[in-house]
């Protein structure tokens, strides 16, 4: 359990030591991305606990999904439709839901 | 836990592209902040909270008006004319400003002019206050109405032909900060003053009294012009 904790930790000091910068037009892409992702990495740690874990499905399922996101944020955008509500809100219903599951697998334990 | 263990090093990569996202993402957001549209917007809101307390006095303003009686205007206004010729005391927060002349020795052969408080020195000093929003004004307790003068008298300034001698004490009612920033202002007035070792001190007050004029307005010339007939 400790390994992500300190991966991400690691990438916070990757990001914070090289001053990449995005646009300030595109933080709305990159915020849904980082939804997208988060997502992904609980609901990756929610299968490992269930014993279901997927290296492919999981790689597979983090660029993919947050890809789409973006994908589907940005055409909102050209529509005129504002999908970053939707797809943020889709997101952290998800991303709730899975920490639901991964704390009562660990209250069960 | 054992599917867990083979996909450790998927699990750690992608976490670290996480933390990747999560810093630019909190970068941009920082960005965002310091962005000129998010500053105008502030900017904007700043203002618009500024328009409606003023639109809320006003109207309160026309609400009193319209509960008062005509006789009450009547007394109001009058009183606000008085305060305006200067012919009552008032008082308020302000700064007192003592100018005196230069205690500096004069090196020889040099215009002596130079190290004395004048006329337009005065004026300057006065007219600052005046830019700065001052209510009223006072030099030596003379109150400066419409026509008030300051002139050079020999030795002595003139202020409502009164002959007045340093120290001056200029006495300013209004916003204290304001007052005593116009006047310490780079390259203002006082530093010029100070640069021929010329004494001014600024002190901010919370309460001080500027006395009442004491002379009269008189107009000997000038007549109103009715309304309706002016050709």
């Amino acid at each position: 359990m400790t390994l992500p904790i300190l991966a991400v930790l690691a990438g916070i000091a990757i990001g914070l030591l090289f001053p990449v910068s995005m646009p300030v037009e595109y933080g709305k892409f990159l915020a849904v991305a980082l939804l997208a992702s988060l997502d992904s990495v609980f609901g990756g740690l929610r299968s490992g606990l269930e014993e279901k874990f997927d290296n492919t499905i999981f790689i597979s399922g983090f660029f993919v999904n947050s890809l789409l996101a973006v994908l589907l944020v940005f055409i909102g955008d050209r529509l005129g439709i504002d999908l970053y509500y939707v797809a943020s809100l889709a997101f952290g219903l998800r991303i709730f839901q899975n920490l639901a599951i991964i704390r009562r697998y660990f209250l069960k334990k | 836990m054992g599917a867990l263990k083979q996909g450790r090093a998927a699990l750690a990569f992608v976490c670290v592209v996480l933390g990747i996202m999560l810093a630019v993402q909190f970068r941009t957001t920082q960005d965002i902040r310091s962005t000129i549209p998010f500053q105008r917007a502030e900017d904007l809101s700043q203002r618009l909270r500024q328009a409606e307390k003023e639109r809320d006095t006003a109207l309160r303003q026309m609400q009193e008006m319209q509960n008062s009686t005509l006789d009450e205007t009547i007394t109001k206004e009058a009183e606000l004319f008085r305060m305006a010729a200067g012919y009552l005391q008032v008082q308020g927060p302000g700064v007192t400003v003592t100018i005196d002349d230069s205690k500096r020795a004069m090196k020889p052969g040099e215009n002596p002019n130079l190290y004395l408080i004048h006329d337009d020195d005065m004026l300057k000093v006065i007219n600052e206050l005046w830019a700065a929003g001052a209510e009223a004004i006072s030099i030596n307790d003379q109150r400066l109405v419409i026509g008030s003068e300051i002139r050079c008298a020999g030795p002595t300034i003139s202020v409502n032909n009164g002959r007045y001698s340093p120290p001056y004490e200029i006495r300013a009612i209004g916003d204290p900060k304001t007052l005593e920033a116009s006047l310490k202002m780079r390259g203002g007035v006082i530093e010029t003053l100070q640069f021929w070792g010329i004494q001014a001190t600024i002190k901010t007050q919370p309460l001080i009294k500027i006395s009442a004029y004491k002379g009269t307005h008189k107009y000997q010339f000038a007549k109103p012009v009715q309304e309706g007939a002016q050709k």
